[in-house]
């Protein structure tokens, strides 16, 4: 079967520092693979490199039959990937229901959204987006105004309003109490299937709990790949990340 | 259990923005019932279109982020394109033989130039006035945004651009007028309607276009173009990762802001009689940032309210030396002071004030639902 | 031959006015990222200091040239301790603020002094003309020339050789880094905005012999100044002694070929296209990202 998102030995420097080595990964639809690895192996590198953020400066990115290095962010966007970044970003001067509104982009276009019209027919999805994230009460205030981990929440929901066939996710869980990350997995498991999604993490509870197939990444390369016992077990990923103690004590 | 105070319907929301430009707009059709004077009524009228510029400017800079420092170029722009056409309107006292305006005669000019020609429509002449503008802007935005040029050097960049227009202009005096500009030009005349500076029917021709520009660019910014436009402004690079082409939006702003400055520019040849190439200039671009700024750029309403409270004040006092240059000192001050402190100027000062009165009542009931929202979210 | 010379003549001579004025701005510009548009006003300050010394006290121009720095040194050194140390990292707002202060500083002089032109004596000493390269040439401009070079020496100096342009220099890298290593930025940035004034006001003094004094003559020069530091690049000192001479003899071949006004235009259209393709500057080597 024909990977969804294939990265075929992607390279990229920055000022002579190797971030990415011949990179290779394999996604298949409706996956939900996790990324993990030490500070400094280049995964949200390789995340910037799929979403467009930075240029490789060899190798090939082809998702869904589409070769994406080389295109402009927006076309990227369109073609069908989301990204949510490291540091949550969100438009603090606009609302939350105005961030969600942004965030629904199928028509992207400047005249089709000067139609009158283009805004009000997405009322009832934005309100079911709310609740979804538990914003409901914060709406219509200004998303400078929401803690970390509400910012983190609104993010994901404009990604989920976004509505995009692959979604990138770096770190989703950075700051977030218990309880949140439970209400994040389970989000995701609800997302995949109908949406492919590639995620970054550090919290390995949260990997374990979600991840299909677990992606190690060390120097710029892929070190090992399998489920998460598999990768548990592997020799290299022990001596280079996780130590003896296994995922759970990383 | 949702808030009371914190989400308001949509409906009521449109209504809250839209009260204040009516309102506005009903008080600038009421003034000639007031204010019983032509001549102070052709004053206020010149205000009210430097008003009109100045939310020209809000729409890009407040709204989309864009700070052009060269936003008297579409103004001048506009000014010309009428200036030109009622040059050619004047009775051959004024023009040449061959109907060459006086000071191309003076010049030693041969023949009327090329671009001059379609002046002599008027119906050119008004379409014109709005369209070039916007297209000189959508030109000069593709040039500038989409090799993705932002912050600082966009402004630089708006700046110098006017201030090329601004030599061409002086320095091609045969064929532009120079330094002087273009003066002594016909009334406009359209459907029979006779546009004498000094008459009722030029100040509410003013009125209306006032009318239209504010409900033009708050018609804009409640679309989703504009609510994008807004985010841009916001987050110019995370805009893109949704899907947007950022430049495009930008160059349509920008271009959209520049055929609303370029309508002023028309309307202020007919109010001031002639057109001239301070219009194009360093001074007026920078005192429209002020007028803006100050007034509030996030607010149509309050840069136009800015615009004409400032510059009628500058106006007022023109009168005495003495007065006039304090006055200008203490703008100076208020400009550093709005700059430092108020980033979203009196407009929004008023509404930071008018928020915390509308919302004192509920403080009691706010603290309890706050209580009651943690209990809900931990089960 | 001899026009050949007497272009390139005219061109260093326009270039050291650019350079000399500039100067102060690309340092400021360089180090702080301050848009300093208050800065033709401090050239206005100091042609002003230059009058007020010679009229009131009765001292020469060139005995005044000290106090004058250190008078608008100190005017630059309030302006940033009271306004623009309110602004980090808020670049377009610099640009404001210091427009607003400009303005200021322009109505408080015209309410001081009045508006009419003043005028400053040229040194008796220099009055003369010189030969060079079989041409003749005003003996100030060639001491203009010679001033300028030195002010750019003391000012390399300053900045590479001294502590004060190391903490500089770092604070320009890294401010964070800078300051966990004690290095006071706030300080440092007092002083260097000063010194960007004061070079600026020692211009202004310079100047004012060529042309009339006024409350306004400083807005040419602070648009000629920025383009100089834009096309130079920023933070590259040489890059804005290079850039001025450029200007100095473009500006002064197209105006010797079309007219002034010409020539301004057509070196403004190149700075709008250099930006375009070159935001960085002529001079700046790319810095990692």
């Amino acid at each position: 079967m024909t990977p969804y998102l294939e990265l075929r030995n992607v390279s990229v420097s920055f000022n002579g520092f190797k971030a990415l080595n011949e990179f290779n990964m394999s996604v298949s639809k409706g996956e939900l693979r996790c990324l993990i690895g030490p500070n400094g192996a280049g995964k949200t590198t390789a995340l910037d490199i799929i979403c467009g953020k930075v240029k490789p400066s060899a190798g090939s990115v082809v998702f869904d039959g589409t070769a994406l290095e080389g295109l402009e962010e927006h076309r990227i966007a369109r073609a069908g990937v989301g990204r949510k970044f490291q540091v949550p970003s969100v438009f603090r001067d606009l609302t939350v229901a105005e961030n969600l509104e942004v965030a629904r982009a199928h028509r992207p276009g400047v005249w089709a959204n000067l139609r009158w019209d283009a805004r009000r027919s997405g009322r009832k999805d934005i309100e079911r987006l709310a609740q979804l994230i538990s914003l409901t009460e914060h709406l219509d205030r200004p998303a400078a105004y929401l803690s970390h981990g509400q910012t983190q929440w609104l993010e994901i929901g404009m990604l989920v309003a976004q509505d995009a066939e692959l979604i990138l996710m770096d770190e989703p869980t950075a700051g977030m109490t218990a309880q949140e990350t439970r209400k994040t997995a389970e989000l995701f498991a609800r997302l995949k299937g109908k949406h492919t999604l590639l995620v970054v993490e550090h919290d390995m509870g949260f990997v374990k709990a979600i991840g299909d197939v677990i992606s190690v990444m060390h120097l710029g390369q892929l070190l090992a790949e399998g489920t998460a016992a598999e990768v548990e077990e592997h020799p290299e990923v022990r001596r280079a990340y996780l130590g003896s103690g296994g995922i759970t004590n990383a | 259990m949702p808030s009371k105070m914190s989400s308001q319907t949509g409906l009521s929301r449109l209504g809250a923005q839209l009260a204040p430009i009516l309102i506005v707009c009903a008080i600038v059709f009421a003034l000639p019932l007031v204010l019983n004077n032509d001549f102070l009524l052709n004053k206020v009228a010149r205000y009210l279109v430097l008003g009109i510029l100045t939310v020209s400017l809000a729409l890009s800079w407040g709204f989309g982020g864009i700070l052009n420092l060269g936003q008297a170029m579409s103004f001048g722009i506009g000014s010309y394109a009428m200036a030109m056409a009622l040059k050619l309107k004047t009775v051959p006292v004024h023009t040449g033989p061959g109907g060459l305006p006086d000071f191309m005669v003076w010049n030693n000019v041969a023949r009327l130039p090329w671009f001059w020609e379609p002046f002599k429509s008027l119906g050119f002449a008004l379409a014109a006035g709005i369209i070039l503008p916007a297209l000189v802007a959508a030109a000069l935005g593709w040039f500038i945004f989409r090799s993705r040029v932002t912050g600082v050097y966009v402004s630089i960049m708006t700046l110098a651009t006017m201030v090329v227009l601004n030599l061409v202009i002086i320095d091609q005096q045969s064929y532009t007028g120079g330094f002087n500009g273009i003066t002594d030009l016909a009334q406009l005349e359209v459907f029979g309607i006779v546009f004498d500076t000094y008459s009722r029917a030029t100040f509410y021709l003013v009125a209306s276009c006032v009318t239209l520009s504010l409900l033009v660019a708050f018609a804009f910014t409640r679309t989703k173009a504009g609510l994008v436009v807004q985010a841009i402004r916001d987050h110019e690079s995370r805009v893109r990762y949704f899907g947007y082409d950022v430049a495009a939006y930008q160059i349509f702003v920008f271009a959209l802001s520049a055929a609303i400055a370029g309508l002023a520019g028309m309307l202020y040849t007919i109010v001031m009689e002639f057109a001239s190439p301070t219009f194009l200039g360093v001074q007026l671009s920078l005192s429209v940032v002020v007028w803006c700024a100050v007034g509030g750029r996030q607010s149509l309403v309050g840069a136009f309210l800015g615009a004409v409270l400032v510059a009628g004040m500058q106006g007022a006092l023109s009168e005495s030396a003495a007065f006039l240059e304090t006055w200008t000192l203490i703008m100076g001050a208020l400009f550093v002071l709005v700059v430092l402190f108020l980033p979203k100027g009196l407009a929004g000062l008023a509404h930071d004030i008018w928020l915390w009165i509308a919302q004192r009542p509920h403080a009691v009931q706010d603290t309890a639902l706050g209580v009651g929202q943690t209990r809900e979210g931990s089960t | 031959m001899d026009q050949f010379i007497e272009q390139i003549v005219t061109g260093l001579s326009i270039g050291s006015i650019l350079l000399l004025v500039a100067m102060g701005l690309s340092i400021i510009y360089g180090s702080m990222g301050i848009i300093n548009l208050a800065h033709g006003e401090f050239v206005m300050l100091g042609a002003y200091t230059a009058w007020l010394f010679q009229s009131h006290f009765g001292l020469g121009l060139l005995a005044s040239l000290v106090p004058i720095f250190i008078v608008v040194a100190a005017i630059g050194w309030i302006i940033e301790r009271f306004v623009l140390s309110l602004l980090n990292n808020r670049p377009l707002d610099t640009i404001l603020a210091t427009w607003g202060v400009g303005i200021m500083l322009q109505q408080g002089v015209r309410l001081m002094v009045g508006s009419e032109l003043r005028y400053v004596q040229l040194p008796q000493s220099l009055s003369d003309s010189m030969d060079v390269f079989g041409l003749s040439v005003s003996s100030y401009r060639v001491f203009l020339f010679t001033v300028t070079i030195a002010l750019f020496a003391v000012t390399w100096i300053l900045m590479n050789h001294t502590t004060v342009g190391m903490k500089l220099r770092a604070i320009m890298q890294d401010r964070s880094v800078a300051a966990s290593f004690g290095i006071n930025a706030k300080r440092v940035y007092g002083l260097t905005f000063a010194y960007g004034a004061g070079l600026a006001g020692l211009a202004g003094a310079l100047v004012s012999p060529l042309k009339s004094v006024s409350p306004d003559m400083g807005t040419g020069y602070v648009i000629d100044a920025f383009m100089v530091v834009v096309l130079g690049g920023v933070q590259s000192l040489a890059g804005t002694v290079a850039s001025a001479f450029i200007l100095g003899e473009l500006s002064g071949a197209i105006a010797f070929l079309q007219n002034d006004t010409v020539a301004k235009a057509l070196v403004l259209l190149a700075i709008v296209v250099l930006i375009r393709f070159r935001p960085e500057g002529l001079f700046t080597t790319r810095v990692r990202a």
